[in-house]
C-alpha cells in the first residue's frame, strides 16, 4: 500500500506544480499590463511604473514566480487590487458556503449514484430496468446548470416550493439553511451521480458474468449475497475512481449553480473576478480548486487500494 | 495432396468479392438501433433547420419591436426577449450558433488530440510527455480550464472554440496512443513487423484504421460536451457575446428574466436538452456497436 | 497429511451417512440425465446446443465426458447444476440425482443442493476466484451457506487447505487469489467444491489452463480425493489422453449428441464410433514416433447450424448417403457400451483409410551451415523501474544458445513461462538482445539494423498461435496476402496468381482472398497465416505454438500440412510447444527448456526414448496417453510451480522442484552452487545437470 502510494507522488507533486505555473501565467499570457487593466482611466506613466514595482512585475519571470509561490506557501495569497482587500479574507469570506454547496452534492452524488448503479446492477423486472436506466440516460445527457435551471423553473418559478435564490448558512439555521441548500445540491449532484450509477451497473452486469460469480451459484449461494458480496463489492473500486473524478467537477460546476441560485460563494467571486480581469484573485482560485481535485482524485485512489487487494499488495 | 483438400468443401462463390468491411457495417447497425434512429432523426432535424436559418427567416436574429416579454403563441412559439425579439428565431442561430461550434472545435480537438498521442505511441519520449501534459489538463476541473482560457482570451466566440478543442484533447490523445499501443502488441501487427513491412506502413495500414473506431466514437461522446461547455459560459456571460445568440448566452438572459417572462428560457432549455439528449443517444449507440470487439 | 470423509467434524457433515463407495455392481445410478435437450433461443434463430444426451454415473466412479468445442459438454454439465447461461433453457429430459429429479425442485432447494450435493470445479482458477476476498473466506462463504457455525468453517477450510495439499495453511488462508499460482489456485477451487462433501463433482476442463506437470498434480489430486471421499467426478475434457488415465467411463459428444459410450476400457479397445476412432488416430503420441496422423477432415459443426441426419456425416470417412437423412439412435452395441452409427449397428468396417504416405522421414543429419544460430542469447523482459529509476532486468531468456540447419525441425518443448515465446519474439526482433548473438543465414544480426531486420525478414517467417489474432480483422485474406507479397516485390497480376497459388499450396480456394478474417474456421485461418508467411519463400519457419488453439481434430491437418509443407519446399523449422506429443512427431531434434535455459538437447530418440534430464523425465512422465492399460503406473509428480525468472534459484534452475536434488536427496548442494552445464551424456544428448540420467520411473517424487 505505502509502496503504491509512494508511487504516486511524483505525477501528484508535478500536476501540481505545472497548474501552479499556469496560474502564475495566466495574467501574463492575457493581452495588455496586468498594471495599466488596474488603474482607472489615464494614468501618468510613473503611477504604472509604482504598481508594476510594488506587484514585482519588474523583476525576472522566474523570480516572480518563486516570490509567489513562496507567498503562497506562507499563507500570503496577496491582495485583489480592484477590491482592495488581501484575497485570503475574500476566499474566506466565500468559503463556507461553496464548502456546503459542494459537500452537501457530493454526499448527495455518492448516496445517489451508488443506490442507482447497485440497483441498475441487480435483477430488476423490465419495468424497473428501464426506469433506472431512463433515469441515467436523462441525468448523463444534461449538464448541472441546466438541471439548475429546471429545478429552479418547476420549484421556484412556477410552483414556489423552494428558495431559489440567496442563501442562509446551514450552521446558523439549519432549517432554513437546508431548503436553500437542497435545490442547488441536487442540480450539482444528480448528473454527476448519473454518471457514477452508469459506471457502477456497467461494472456489476460485467461481474456477473465472470466466473467467481458462477462458482458462487455453484457454492449455492442466493443471490441476494452474490450481488452484494460477490457483484457489488467488486464493483467498488470502480465506484470509488469515478467519485474521486468527479469531486474535481462538482468544484467547478459549483461555479455554476452559485451563479443560477444567486449563492455567495467562491464561484460567483471567480466568475466576477474573471470578468473585471482580478488577475490575482483568479489565479489563487485556480489553484485552489486544481489542487481540491488532485487531493479528491488521491482521496480516492487510496480507497480504490484498500478496496482492491491486488492494487494493495501488487 | 492428403491434407490440403480438406478444410473447404465448399468453396467460396466467385460473387463474395464486395463483402462490406466489417466496421462500416457496425456504424449502419448502430443507426438502425431505435435509439440510433432517434438521435439520427432528431440531430438531421436540428441540423436542416439551423442550417436553412437565414432561408426561414432572412430578417436575422436582430429585429426588435414594441411586443417585449410575450409568452408562447403561435404568433412567437416561444415568445419574445426584452427587446421584444423572437425568442424561437434567436434560438434557432443560437443553435446554429452551437452546432458550428461543435462541427469546428470537436474535429479539430479530435485531429490534434489523435496525432499527438499516435505521435506519443510512435516515439515513446513524446508519448511520455504528452502523458503528462494530459495529466495536467484533467487534473483541471474542466470548467476552471475553460474559465483560463477566458481569461487569456477574453470572452468570445473564438476563446470558446479554443477551450472546447483544449479540453478534447486529453480524451483524444490517450484514447490514439492507448489504442495504437494496444494495437503495436496485437499479433497482426508483430506478423507485418516479421514480414519486414515498414514502420510508416504498419501505422498507416493496420494501426491507424483499427484505432479509428473508438475515437470516432468518442467524437460523439464528447460532442455533448462542446455543447455543455459553450451553454455553461454562456450562462456566465463568458461565452459567444451579444448581440449573437447561443444557446448558452440565451440561457443567461432568459434566467435574468424569468420573473418578468416565466416562459422565456423554456425554449432555448427544450432546445439545448434536444440537442444532447440526440447526441448522448447516438453516442451511446455507437459505442454499444462499434466499440464492442 | 490426507483426512478422509469419515472425520466428521462439522455439524452439517455429521448428520449424514458416512459414505463408502458402494462395492456391489450395478447398484443404483447417483446420477441419470436422459434424454436431456438443451437450446439457447438467439435473434437469429434457436440454437439446439445439447439434443437428447444421456449418461448416467455410479457412486464414487469417474465419467469422462468428451468432446470439442460446441460439442455440448460444458452446456450438459451446466444444466446438470440448473446453471444455464441466459437465454439456455432445457426443453426436455430429465436429470435425477440420487433418486431426485433435479429440473423440477423449486429453486431455494436447488441452492442446498448446489455446493451441498453437487459441485462444480472451473477451467479457469484465476477467473474463478473472487478477487477481492481472501481464499479462506470464499471456503468458508460455501459452508456458511449451509448452515455452518463460523468458528466450525474456519476449521474446515484449514482442514480442506490441508486436504488439498496447500502448504502453510495458517498463512495461507488468509491471502489473496491473487498471491497464489495458477495450480494453487486450481487446489483452492477444488477445496471450495469439496467443502460440503459433495456427492458428485462436476469438473469443466480443470486442467486445461494449466502446464502439464501442474496438471499432473491435479490429476492426482482428483483420483485420491475419489479413492478417499468416495466421491464422483463428471470430468469434461477434450483430451483423450487425460480420460484415459483418470476416468472409468467415457461418454463422447459430438453436435449436441452422445455417439458414443461405455466403459473407458471398452471404448479404447474397440471404437464403436468413427469420430471416436478418428480422434484417437488423429493425437500424436509422446510415447512413439508414428506414421502421418489421420487427420478428421472439415471443423467441429457451428452449434446453430447442425447437418441433418448425423452430424458427423459430412466429415465421415465411413458415411453412406442414409447417414444424413435420419439421427442415428444411441444402441447398445455390446455390452454397456453404446454408440450411434447405422454403419456400426450393421457391423461395418469403421477403419480409417490408412495413411496416404507412409511417412520416410529419416532423421535428418545436421547438414549445411545453420540458418539460425543463438549463441548464449539473453533478453530482459522487464520495464519496471525501482525507486531510483534502474531498470531491473528480468531475463527471460537467460544464456541460451541454439541452432537450426536448412530442412531441419528443431522442437523446442517447456511450460508456460520459461521464456520459448520470448526466445522465438527475440529472433525475429520484437524484442532486444540484452547480450549474446544471433546469427542468420551466415549474417550476424544480433544488434537489428534496418537492413538486419529485412535480412531476417527474408529468412525467418513466423507461425503464430492465434491465428485470428494474427490477422488484422479490417483486411481481406487477399490484402494480407498482398502485402506479404509486395514485400518480395511481387505486385499486380503476378501477385494474384501468386496469392491464388499460395492458397492452393494451403489447402485454400482462390476465392477465400475476397473474404475477412472472421469468415473462415480456425483451422483456415491458420493455413492463412501459413501461407502469408509462405509468400516471402522463407528458409525457416517459428512456429510458435501453432495448433495449441485449435481443436483437436483440426490440430492433426495443420501438423500434416506443415509436414507435408517442410518435405516439399526443405524448409526448416522451428516447432516450439507446450505438448510433447506434437514435438515428438514433427521435430528431428527436440529441446527442453526451463526457465530461460535449455536443460536437455538431442535427437527426438535420444531424448524421448532415455531422458536424461530429471525435468524432462518428469515432463514426459506427467503426460497423459491415450492408452489405457497405463492406468496404473506410476507417475512422477513434481512439486510445486516454475520460480519467477526475476528472481532465478542459485545454482541448477531446477533444483528447487527437482526430485533428485537437494530437496530429497541428502547432501546435494552442488545443485545449490553451481549451475550445470548442458554436457554430453553418455547415450548420445546433452544434458545440464549434476547427475544425469539418475531419474527412472517410479523414483520418489
Amino acid at each position: 500500500m505505502l509502496r503504491y502510494l509512494v508511487h504516486k507522488i511524483p505525477s501528484v507533486l508535478g500536476v501540481t506544480v505545472v497548474a501552479s505555473m499556469v496560474a502564475f501565467a495566466l495574467p501574463r499570457l492575457a493581452p495588455g499590463d496586468p498594471a495599466v487593466a488596474l488603474v482607472e482611466g489615464d494614468a501618468d506613466p510613473a503611477t504604472i511604473e509604482a504598481l508594476r514595482a510594488e506587484m514585482g512585475l519588474d523583476l525576472p519571470l522566474w523570480e516572480q514566480y518563486l516570490r509567489w509561490v513562496g507567498n503562497l506557501l506562507q499563507g500570503d495569497l496577496g491582495n485583489s487590487y480592484l477590491l482592495n482587500r488581501p484575497v485570503s479574507q475574500l476566499i474566506g469570506a466565500r468559503m463556507e458556503s461553496t464548502i456546503e454547496l459542494t459537500v452537501a452534492a457530493t454526499l448527495l452524488m455518492i448516496v445517489v449514484g451508488l443506490v442507482f448503479g447497485i440497483l441498475g446492477g441487480s435483477r430488476l423486472t423490465p419495468w424497473a430496468r428501464t426506469a433506472v436506466d431512463a433515469w441515467n440516460t436523462f441525468f448523463i445527457a444534461v449538464p448541472a446548470y441546466l438541471v439548475g435551471l429546471l429545478l429552479i423553473l418547476f420549484f421556484g418559478i412556477y410552483n414556489r416550493v423552494l428558495p431559489v435564490s440567496g442563501e442562509v448558512a446551514v450552521l446558523d439555521d439549519p432549517n432554513f439553511g437546508l431548503q436553500y441548500l437542497i435545490l442547488p445540491a441536487l442540480a450539482l449532484s444528480l448528473p454527476a451521480a448519473a454518471t457514477v450509477s452508469r459506471l457502477v451497473q456497467t461494472s456489476m452486469l460485467t461481474n456477473r458474468g465472470e466466473d467467481f460469480v458462477d462458482l458462487a451459484v455453484s457454492k449455492g449461494v442466493s443471490p441476494r449475497r452474490i450481488t452484494t458480496r460477490h457483484v457489488a463489492r467488486n464493483s467498488l473500486g470502480t465506484a470509488a475512481v469515478v467519485v474521486g473524478l468527479r469531486i474535481g467537477d462538482l468544484l467547478a460546476g459549483s461555479l455554476l449553480i452559485e451563479l443560477i441560485f444567486a449563492r455567495n460563494g467562491l464561484g460567483s467571486l471567480a466568475v466576477g473576478a474573471v470578468q473585471q480581469r482580478d488577475y490575482l484573485l483568479v489565479q489563487v482560485l485556480i489553484l485552489f480548486a486544481v489542487v481540491i481535485a488532485i487531493l479528491a482524485q488521491l482521496a480516492s485512489e487510496i480507497t480504490l487500494a484498500a478496496l482492491d487487494p491486488r492494487i494493495r499488495l501488487g | 495432396m492428403s491434407t490440403t483438400d480438406l478444410d473447404n468443401a465448399a468453396a467460396p462463390p466467385a460473387a463474395r468479392r464486395f463483402t462490406v468491411p466489417v466496421s462500416l457495417a457496425r456504424y449502419g447497425a448502430a443507426l438502425r438501433t431505435p435509439r440510433g434512429m432517434i438521435a439520427a432523426g432528431i440531430l438531421l432535424a436540428l441540423t436542416a433547420i439551423a442550417l436553412l436559418a437565414p432561408v426561414i427567416f432572412p430578417q436575422g436574429y436582430d429585429v426588435q419591436s414594441r411586443d417585449r416579454f410575450l409568452g408562447m403563441s403561435t404568433q412567437h412559439l416561444f415568445g419574445t426577449d426584452e427587446y421584444g425579439r423572437d425568442i424561437f428565431v434567436r434560438t434557432v442561430y443560437g443553435l446554429r450558433t452551437d452546432l458550428a461550434l461543435v462541427a469546428i472545435a470537436v474535429p479539430v480537438s479530435g485531429v490534434i488530440g489523435s496525432l499527438l498521442g499516435l505521435s506519443g505511441a510512435v516515439w515513446p519520449r513524446f508519448g511520455n510527455l504528452m502523458q503528462r501534459v494530459f495529466d495536467v489538463i484533467i487534473g483541471f476541473p474542466s470548467f476552471i480550464l475553460a474559465l483560463c482560457v477566458v481569461v487569456v482570451m477574453g470572452v468570445g466566440f473564438a476563446s470558446t472554440v479554443v477551450a472546447i478543442t483544449i479540453l478534447g484533447l486529453p480524451g483524444f490523445g490517450r484514447l490514439a496512443r492507448s489504442g495504437a499501443l494496444e494495437q503495436q502488441n496485437r499479433e497482426y501487427v508483430v506478423a507485418a513487423r516479421t514480414l519486414g513491412v515498414s514502420r510508416r506502413r504498419i501505422l498507416t495500414r493496420h494501426i491507424v484504421p483499427n484505432t479509428a473506431d473508438p475515437l470516432i466514437v468518442h467524437g460523439a461522446i464528447f460532442a455533448v460536451n462542446a455543447v455543455f461547455i459553450e451553454s455553461g459560459l454562456g450562462i456566465l456571460g463568458l461565452g459567444v457575446q451579444p448581440p449573437q445568440p447561443s444557446l448558452g448566452s440565451l440561457l443567461n438572459v432568459g434566467m435574468r428574466y424569468v420573473r418578468e417572462a416565466p416562459t422565456y428560457p423554456v425554449g432555448p432549455i427544450l432546445v439545448l436538452l434536444l440537442l444532447a439528449l440526440a447526441l448522448s443517444m447516438l453516442s451511446d449507440s455507437l459505442n454499444e456497436r462499434v466499440n464492442r470487439r | 497429511m490426507m483426512t478422509t470423509s469419515e472425520s466428521t467434524d462439522t455439524p452439517a457433515a455429521a448428520d449424514r451417512p458416512a459414505r463408502i463407495p458402494d462395492p456391489r455392481p450395478g447398484s443404483r445410478n447417483l446420477l441419470d440425465v436422459r434424454d436431456l435437450r438443451v437450446s439457447f433461443p438467439t435473434p437469429r434463430g434457436v440454437v439446439e446446443a445439447v439434443n437428447g444426451v444421456s449418461f448416467s454415473l455410479e457412486q464414487g466412479r469417474i465419467l469422462g465426458i468428451v468432446g470439442e468445442s460446441g460439442s455440448g459438454k460444458s452446456v450438459t454439465a451446466r444444466a446438470v447444476m440448473r446453471m444455464l447461461r441466459e437465454p439456455g433453457r432445457v426443453d426436455g429430459g430429465s436429470v435425477t440425482l440420487d433418486g431426485r429429479d433435479v429440473l423440477a425442485v423449486p429453486e431455494k432447494e436447488m441452492r442446498g443442493l448446489r455446493g451441498g450435493e453437487v459441485a462444480m470445479v472451473f477451467q479457469d482458477p484465476q477467473a474463478a476466484l473472487n478477487p477481492v476476498m481472501k481464499v479462506g473466506d470464499q471456503i468458508a462463504e460455501a459452508l456458511r451457506v449451509h448452515g455452518v457455525p463460523k468458528a466450525a468453517a474456519r476449521d474446515r477450510a484449514l482442514e480442506l487447505f490441508r486436504q488439498v495439499g496447500i502448504p502453510d495453511v495458517e498463512r495461507t488462508i488468509d491471502q489473496y487469489p491473487h498471491e497464489f499460482s495458477g495450480g494453487m489456485r486450481q487446489r483452492v477451487v477444488i477445496a471450495i467444491a469439496l467443502a460440503n462433501k459433495p456427492r458428485l463433482l462436476i469438473a469443466d476442463e480443470p486442467t486445461t489452463a494449466l502446464d502439464v506437470t501442474i496438471q499432473a498434480q491435479i490429476l492426482e489430486l482428483l483420483v485420491e480425493l475419489r479413492n478417499d471421499l468416495g466421491v464422483a467426478i463428471v470430468m469434461i475434457t477434450h483430451d483423450m489422453g487425460v480420460v484415459a488415465e483418470l476416468c472409468d467411463d467415457l461418454v463422447v459428444m459430438y453436435g449436441g449428441r452422445v455417439v458414443e459410450s461405455g466403459s473407458v476400457k471398452d471404448v479404447f479397445a474397440e471404437q464403436r464410433h468413427p469420430y471416436t476412432k478418428a480422434l484417437l488416430t488423429a493425437v500424436p503420441r509422446a510415447d512413439a514416433g508414428g506414421d502421418q496422423l489421420v487427420a478428421i477432415p472439415g471443423s467441429p459443426p457451428n452449434p446453430a447450424d447442425l447437418p441433418p441426419g448425423c452430424s458427423f456425416a459430412p466429415r465421415c470417412p465411413v458415411a453412406r448417403p442414409s447417414c444424413s437423412e435420419a439421427v442415428p439412435p444411441l444402441e447398445e452395441l455390446a455390452p454397456d457400451h453404446r454408440a450411434a452409427c447405422f454403419v456400426s449397428a450393421e457391423g461395418g468396417d469403421l477403419s480409417m483409410p490408412p495413411a496416404v504416405q507412409a511417412r520416410h522421414r529419416a532423421a535428418r543429419a545436421a547438414e549445411g551451415e545453420p540458418v539460425l544460430s543463438v549463441e548464449n542469447l539473453r533478453t530482459n523482459v522487464s520495464r519496471q523501474r525501482s525507486l531510483i529509476g534502474r531498470i531491473q532486468p528480468v531475463y527471460a531468456v537467460d544464456g541460451l544458445s541454439l541452432e537450426v540447419r536448412p530442412g531441419e525441425t528443431l522442437g523446442l518443448v517447456g511450460e508456460s513461462g520459461c521464456g520459448k515465446s520470448t526466445l522465438s519474439r527475440t529472433i525475429v526482433g520484437i524484442n532486444e538482445v540484452s547480450a549474446g548473438t544471433i546469427t542468420v543465414d551466415g549474417r550476424d544480426v544480433t544488434r537489428m539494423t534496418g537492413a538486419d531486420r529485412q535480412h531476417v525478414a527474408n529468412t525467418i517467417q513466423y507461425i503464430f498461435q492465434d491465428p485470428y489474432a494474427s490477422l488484422n480483422p479490417r483486411r481481406t485474406i487477399g490484402q494480407s496476402m498482398d502485402e506479404a507479397l509486395e514485400m518480395t516485390g511481387v505486385t499486380g497480376s503476378a501477385a494474384r496468381s501468386r496469392a491464388a497459388e499460395l492458397m492452393d499450396t494451403v489447402g485454400l480456394a482462390e476465392g477465400h482472398l475476397a473474404r475477412y478474417p472472421h469468415e473462415f474456421s480456425g483451422g483456415q485461418r491458420q493455413r492463412v497465416g501459413i501461407a502469408r508467411a509462405l509468400a516471402k519463400e522463407p528458409k525457416l519457419l517459428i512456429c510458435d505454438e501453432p495448433v495449441s488453439a485449435l481443436d483437436v481434430s483440426i490440430q492433426a491437418q495443420i501438423i500434416n500440412l506443415l509436414e507435408e509443407l517442410r518435405e516439399r519446399l526443405t524448409i526448416g523449422l522451428l516447432f516450439i510447444a507446450h505438448d510433447l506429443s506434437v514435438v515428438r512427431h514433427l521435430s528431428d531434434r527436440v529441446a527442453v527448456m526451463y526457465l530461460g535455459r535449455i536443460v536437455e538437447t538431442g535427437t527426438v530418440q535420444e531424448v524421448y526414448d532415455d531422458p536424461q534430464h530429471p525435468y524432462t523425465k518428469s515432463l514426459l512422465s506427467a503426460t497423459p496417453e491415450p492408452v489405457v492399460d497405463d492406468q496404473g503406473r506410476q507417475r512422477i509428480v513434481l512439486t510445486g510451480d516454475m520460480p519467477s525468472p526475476a528472481n532465478p534459484p542459485s545454482g541448477c534452475r531446477f533444483r528447487t522442484r527437482c526430485p533428485i536434488g537437494p530437496l530429497f536427496r541428502e547432501g546435494r548442494e552442488v545443485c545449490e552452487q553451481e549451475v550445470p552445464e548442458l554436457t554430453l551424456t553418455p547415450v548420445g544428448q546433452t544434458a545440464a545437470c549434476h547427475f544425469p540420467g539418475e531419474l527412472t520411473e517410479g523414483a520418489p517424487a
